[in-house]
């Protein structure tokens, strides 16, 4: 992701067709499974992918208007665009929020993940202990620390999704992640 | 003072590593996503160039009309 706010950058400035849908298609092959993963952790198959074909058309439709320079700052940018799309989907359908991922369907990711990067032992170790975490944490905890850990937003963009202000968010994530602790123990 | 969370957020940054790396692995950009990218970047490309053409001052009726032609002989 390092060139990606090059790109982003770059694209900015382009005026040449040809050169936008280059630039546009490095950018969106980097971003796209990041947005796949996100709607796709939050409503139910059927719809979101039409959620995220409307996501993939606003993001890229502004593109152009996006004025920061740094990938935090892009990537809030684009999770912006997909929250607000996503909280359009359940205005209109509630019922289709999506149930927590399954252990089986996380361990099957990260035994993917081992196409890209060995795992040692120690590894499978500390991500049995993550999994054992988000078990024994209550529904509301283990939203807050997917979303931090898993999905990755910081706690800004969860204040942003969540109308909570940032030490708020933090301090609950902080509580979340000790009470899984005690709890694991 | 030492976070006292720092093992457990560590296994869970570890989990959320390898969560987006095997989806990645898994989900690489559709062929349907990235036409429905090209296609937004064409029409707005297209809507550049007509604002850009209409933006431009057009040429006055006089300019456009060039010198008179000569009286004919009498």
């Amino acid at each position: 992701m390092d060139d990606l706010i090059k790109l982003v950058r770059t694209y900015r400035v382009t005026a040449g067709l040809a050169e936008r849908l280059r630039l546009a298609e490095a950018i969106f092959r980097q971003i796209e499974p990041d947005l796949r993963f996100f709607v796709f952790n939050a409503i139910q198959p059927p719809a979101a992918e039409d959620v995220l074909q409307e996501i993939l058309k606003s993001t890229a439709a502004s593109l152009k208007n996006f004025r920061g320079d740094t990938l935090p700052a892009f990537r809030s940018w684009f999770y912006t665009i997909a929250r607000n799309r996503l909280n359009d989907h359940f205005r209109k359908k509630t019922n289709d929020r999506l149930q927590p991922m399954p252990n089986d369907e996380i361990l099957d990711l990260v035994d993917a993940s081992e196409q890209a990067e060995p795992m040692t032992a120690a590894d499978r170790h500390d991500l049995e202990y993550a999994l054992k975490l988000l078990d024994g944490s209550k529904p509301e905890c283990r939203g807050y620390l997917w979303n931090h850990y898993v999905i990755g937003f910081d706690y800004g963009e969860i204040a942003e999704e969540q109308n909570l202000n940032y030490d708020n968010v933090r301090m609950k994530i902080g509580r979340c992640l000790e009470e899984a602790k005690s709890l694991v123990a | 003072m030492p976070n006292q969370n720092t093992d457990a957020e560590a296994a869970l940054q570890k989990l959320g590593h390898r969560v987006r790396l095997g989806w990645a692995k898994k989900h690489s950009i559709s062929d349907k996503s990235l036409e429905s990218v090209k296609n937004t970047v064409r029409e707005q490309w297209e809507q550049e160039q007509t604002a850009s053409r209409a933006s431009k001052p057009t040429p006055s009726p006089e300019k456009d009309r060039g010198p008179k032609p000569p009286e004919p002989e009498p």
